[in-house]
């Protein structure tokens, strides 16, 4: 079997090619089925990523990294501050209010030249910070109290008005969003240390609306399925489906290692979850058992420490890991990655896509990389 | 004969026996004469005369009878019979012609036969005689007339008087066809007794003549006949060539079959064995023949070739040798012949040896069981089979400048402790990697831990002689409050005097560093270990000379005990019970366990080895493990005995720390050959099922920095991940 027979199909109207049959060497590889297009349009060399049956034909492939953009991004660190990046590589604004290592940062709203951010902290706090960017100006609004532990991860809800944290003291706390001028009420003891904070503290305090308890062990990663749902994974091998309205658990996933980061994809409608058997598992949540694991990508040699679906494509995901590198995905080829990332001198923690496609990562080597990902394909069906 | 019997016989006989001889000599001379007339007569006879008239009817008849087989013998006496005994002169004449004839007749058949036919006058036959017993005749003769039996009236004495005195009588003969009496002549005495002797019957007859050889070796010029050959011996037998037409004819047809070849003969033997049962041939299996006699060699030859000769040295050397050591029991002599051999002088010897051979030397083939020794050895679980357990190295915790002694996890598995020789204290954060907090506490750090009680969050670090309290303040601030509220105590219970423990309050630098208290020990501490409750501390300070060597301190009274009068020898570590009042202290070889409430010695463990270096208590608090300098690890069930229920031996190097998993039936042990080793070892609630005790995974990571590996281990509280802090300044997080 020496030749084949394949049609080529674009969404990309540039590099449409006519609905016929060709007869193809049956050996030829990626370059030379590009080559064999580009002769057909006439055009210059243009490389094509092919996909049969929602494989990719191949993985490898030159890897444009280019530090290059508009948009904002955010990061944390382990300085006990969160700084406002530019994507063009220079801070905007460092953020400095927490008495402790800052563990997660998430914007609540970005409208116009104010918006809002919150910071939590390994000091059990959560701060909420208005950041004026014209003024360059931060303001600290409110402290969320209410935690016993670090809190690891905060999000918010796709609303804006509710966010919620995850704590190493196994709780998840649901918060209201909203900037408002009074404090709550601390239920806490008002004994003598009270005076003390009251001096130190920055905003006005702030309880949980709601908390939410099951965990056995410490909240690693939470995020929003939709406005009423939250997805928590824990250190307990397990991943928990919240309902928001009545506070109760309604799916639990189970794996059999520590899971330290998931992400939703409402695309796809999946969860992707990064454990410390160096495995990222793509979860279905709707499903009711809970025990199923849809497919596994493996590739890190470490824990990954961070998985983001892409919020435009619903096949792609990027992973970080202890071993230094970032990897983005494409589950439709589990085998292997598309691309690994080896910027990072050490170890990875986090990644993150912004709006406008572009990677972000950050690592223990006390460095944030942005990268583009230039994303020309050619579909070709066979 | 009669002379002998004669003179033996008394006197009067003899009287009598004269006058019976004179009769019986008168008859028998008279008889003497007769028959020698008639055996001249027939002598006479020989001659050959041919032609005399025979009555065919005759000749048929007695030819019949000659075929009879009676002896020559017989017939001769029944010949001389005939002539003495028949009284008519007729039958005598009658017979005597008859016998003429009979003899001239043979004559002409066989010229050369001398032997003569019997003589018949009864015409009964060959019957037996008793037929004739009661009548008063015996047969017939040939006119037909009976002949009648002699008138004998002699009895029994007349047969013995006519023993004693005829001196014919040993010649008497009866003739029973006549019933009549026959003296035999000198000449038929001397014929019976040749042919007794075998010899031939005739005196005249030479046996010897010399042979004419008709044929012999010599070559003829003539033929031995003359006579032309047939013409038929030159052509071909037309019978034969008809019988051959007859056999080739049958042949194709198919009637005669060429004999078959017998080919299967071999296959056709009767099986011996065929009904014999395999009980009896396993039983012939199983024996071994007796070992064969070596064959005898050149060198037992009595001229052996000069290769085989021993040499001078060779000779020396079989004389200094054992006898058993000996190659050859003898030494191979040389002699010029056989004649000069002398006797050997090792036959009873070898003859013995032969002996104790054949029956001291067991032939019986052993019954061994032929079994896979690795059949024998119980299934252990797969290590697949009991994950989880820490397998690859995920994180490494690196800062320390120098050798780290001692690592400990905080209760909610968060923070990591680790004390070091560079005289720091540091505090990592397990999930990052993250050095937390930096702590000089200035000096060799031997001992850090964690105050198990979730409810605190304090450090007890042994540095030097002194062992250290510190608040990290790394946890919830209503835990950092009650902590620092533990701390605060009852200062009234002032140091107790016996000890020489002195506590003291950190102030200024330390204060700010999270050093709350220090304990002021006499000598160097070497280990410091909490209690369950998080209260009670115990120090160790080793002194071979000392009773002084243990020291509790409780740490919301400031107060230090010596729980020991006695120095029951150099202690190594020690540990408390996690649930019972219960107090583990390790020496050099055993293990002392304590009830702190009885104030006694409940139980003594012994470790079988020689220097134990480490000990860890399991959690359910039934089973200890000890670690020893010599490689070893010992698993005690304190349930089953005072000895070590296993011991494993898996490390190359001593042993320094083990661990148990406070969750997972974990364990692990850290060496100097820079290896963890973690077992899984589950713990049966059941009495009656032994701990299952399962390596599963060897771990390596760190270098190996003056001859020192893995320093320390611990697990995780809550994950199945283990920590090693090594000699290589790092620590590392196996998950």
């Amino acid at each position: 079997m020496s030749q084949l027979q394949a049609r080529f199909f674009t969404e990309n109207k540039r590099y449409v090619v006519d609905d016929v049959p060709f007869s193809i060497p049956a050996a030829s590889e990626v370059e030379e089925l590009s080559s064999v297009i580009n002769q057909l349009l006439l055009a210059k060399d243009v490389d094509f990523d092919f996909l049969v049956r929602g494989q990719f034909l191949r993985t490898p492939l030159s890897f444009h990294m280019e530090t290059e953009g508009i948009s904002t991004v955010r990061h944390r660190s382990y300085d006990k501050t969160a700084r406002i990046w530019s994507v063009e590589g220079k801070p905007v604004m460092t953020v400095a209010g927490h008495t402790d290592v800052v563990k997660d940062v998430a914007w609540v709203k970005r409208e116009g030249l104010t918006s809002l951010l919150l910071t939590a902290s390994l000091d059990q706090t959560i701060l909420m910070w208005e950041w004026n960017s014209e003024r360059n100006k931060v303001k600290a609004r409110h402290c969320c109290r209410g935690h016993t532990g670090s809190v690891d991860t905060i999000a918010t809800d796709p609303t804006g008005s509710k966010f919620c944290s995850g704590s190493w003291d196994k709780m998840l706390k649901i918060w209201s969003a909203v900037p408002s001028d009074e404090a709550d009420e601390v239920e806490g003891p008002p004994d003598r240390p009270r005076k003390k904070q009251k001096t130190q503290q920055l905003g006005l305090t702030r309880t949980p609306i709601m908390t939410l308890s099951g965990h056995n062990e410490a909240v690693s990663s939470v995020l929003w399925c939709d406005t009423e749902e939250i997805c928590s994974a824990s250190w307990d091998h397990t991943i928990r489906v919240w309902d928001v309205e009545t506070g109760g658990m309604k799916t639990t996933l189970t794996g059999n290692k520590v899971f330290n980061s998931i992400s939703y994809s409402p695309l796809c409608r999946r969860l992707a979850s990064g454990s410390t058997d160096r495995h990222i598992r793509l979860w279905d949540p709707r499903t009711k058992d809970g025990s199923l694991v849809l497919l596994s990508l493996s590739s890190h040699t470490g824990w990954v420490t961070a998985v983001k679906w892409a919020p435009a494509h619903e096949h792609q995901l990027v992973s970080a890991s202890l071993d230094n590198l970032v990897k983005l995905w494409d589950t439709r080829s589990c085998k292997a990655p598309l691309y690994d990332v080896a910027a990072h001198e050490d170890k990875v923690f986090c990644v993150d896509w912004t709006e406008s496609a572009l990677l972000l990562s950050g690592g223990a080597d006390n460095k944030l990389y942005t990268y583009r990902y230039s994303a020309c394909q050619t579909d070709a069906g066979a | 004969m009669d002379d002998r019997r004669g003179n033996v016989q008394s006197s009067e006989q003899k009287e009598e026996m004269k006058k019976v001889q004179e009769k019986t000599t008168k008859r028998r001379n008279k008889e003497k004469e007769e028959l020698g007339d008639e055996q001249i007569l027939n002598l006479n006879n020989e001659p050959p005369e041919e032609d005399e008239d025979l009555s065919d009817s005759e000749d048929s008849v007695y030819s019949g009878l000659e075929d009879s087989g009676s002896d020559s013998e017989e017939d001769e006496e029944d010949g001389s019979d005939g002539d003495v005994t028949v009284d008519s002169e007729q039958t005598h004449q009658a017979e005597e012609k008859k016998n003429m004839t009979e003899v001239k007749r043979k004559d002409d058949e066989y010229e050369h036969d001398s032997s003569d036919e019997e003589d018949i006058r009864n015409t009964v036959g060959n019957i037996p005689m008793e037929w004739y017993r009661d009548f008063p005749h015996i047969g017939y003769d040939l006119d037909g007339k009976k002949i009648y039996k002699p008138i004998r009236n002699k009895d029994e004495l007349d047969d013995f008087l006519d023993k004693m005195e005829n001196p014919d009588y040993w010649r008497t003969v009866h003739d029973n066809q006549t019933g009549s009496v026959i003296v035999l002549s000198d000449e038929q005495v001397e014929l019976v007794n040749r042919l007794q002797r075998g010899q031939f019957g005739d005196i005249n007859f030479n046996e010897y003549q010399p042979s004419v050889e008709y044929f012999s070796s010599d070559v003829m010029i003539h033929p031995v006949t003359n006579r032309p050959e047939d013409k038929r011996s030159f052509i071909p037998s037309l019978v034969e060539k008809e019988k051959v037409s007859k056999l080739v004819h049958a042949i194709k047809m198919g009637w005669i079959k060429p004999r078959r070849v017998e080919d299967n003969s071999r296959g056709t033997f009767y099986d011996l064995w065929a009904s014999e049962d395999s009980s009896i041939l396993s039983k012939h299996r199983m024996h071994l023949p007796a070992p064969k006699i070596p064959l005898p060699g050149h060198n037992e030859s009595y001229n052996p070739p000069p290769e085989y000769l021993f040499t001078d040295e060779e000779r020396a050397l079989w004389e200094q040798q054992d006898p058993s050591d000996r190659k050859l029991p003898y030494v191979p002599m040389k002699f010029s012949s056989l004649r000069q051999v002398p006797a050997f002088p090792r036959f009873i010897h070898e003859r013995f040896e032969r002996c104790l051979d054949l029956y001291l030397c067991p032939r019986q083939r052993k019954m061994r069981v032929n079994v896979n020794p690795e059949d024998l050895i119980p299934k252990l679980p797969k290590p697949k089979d009991l994950q989880p357990f820490p397998t690859v190295q995920s994180l490494v915790y690196r800062g320390h400048s120098s050798l780290i002694r001692s690592i400990s996890v905080s209760p909610s598995g968060q923070w990591l402790a680790s004390g070091s020789d560079d005289g720091t204290v540091r505090i990592w954060e397990v999930c990052s990697s993250r050095c937390m907090k930096t702590i000089q506490v200035g000096g060799a750090v031997k001992t850090v831990t964690w105050n198990p009680n979730p409810a605190v969050c304090l450090l007890a670090v042994a540095l030097n002689s002194v062992v250290l309290i510190l608040s990290p303040a790394l946890a919830d601030r209503q835990v950092v409050s009650s902590s620092e509220r533990l701390l605060l105590g009852d200062q009234e219970a002032e140091a107790a005097e016996d000890t020489g423990a002195v506590w003291s309050e950190a102030e200024g630098e330390e204060l700010n560093q999270g050093i709350r208290l220090k304990v002021h020990h006499p000598k160097a501490v070497h280990q410091v270990v909490w209690h369950a409750k998080g209260d009670y501390l115990a120090s160790v300070m080793p002194d071979n000379s000392s009773h002084l060597q243990v020291l509790i301190h409780q740490l919301s009274r400031r107060r230090s005990q010596n729980p020991f009068r006695r120095n029951k020898g150099l202690v190594q570590c020690v540990s408390f019970h996690p649930v019972r009042p219960y107090f583990f202290v390790a020496t050099q070889r055993s293990v002392r366990i304590y009830n702190l409430v009885k104030q006694e010695m409940t139980k003594k463990l012994q470790a079988n080895s020689k220097w134990i270096s480490s000990m860890a208590v399991h959690p359910g608090g039934d089973h200890v493990i000890c670690g020893s300098y010599d490689c070893r690890l010992s698993w005690f069930d304190l349930d089953l005995s005072t000895k070590p229920y296993k011991m494993l031996r898996h490390h190359k190097k001593a042993v320094r720390g083990v661990a148990y998993h406070r969750v997972y039936p974990l364990f692990a042990s850290a060496s100097d050959d820079g290896s963890v080793i973690v077992c899984h070892g589950t713990v049966y609630n059941d009495l009656l099922q032994n701990p299952l005790i399962v390596p599963v995974k060897v771990l390596r990571g760190h270098v190996m920095t003056h001859d020192l590996g893995v320093l320390d281990v611990t697990f995780h509280p809550t994950q199945p991940w283990v920590f090693s802090s090594g000699a290589d300044n790092t620590i590392r997080l196996f998950t």
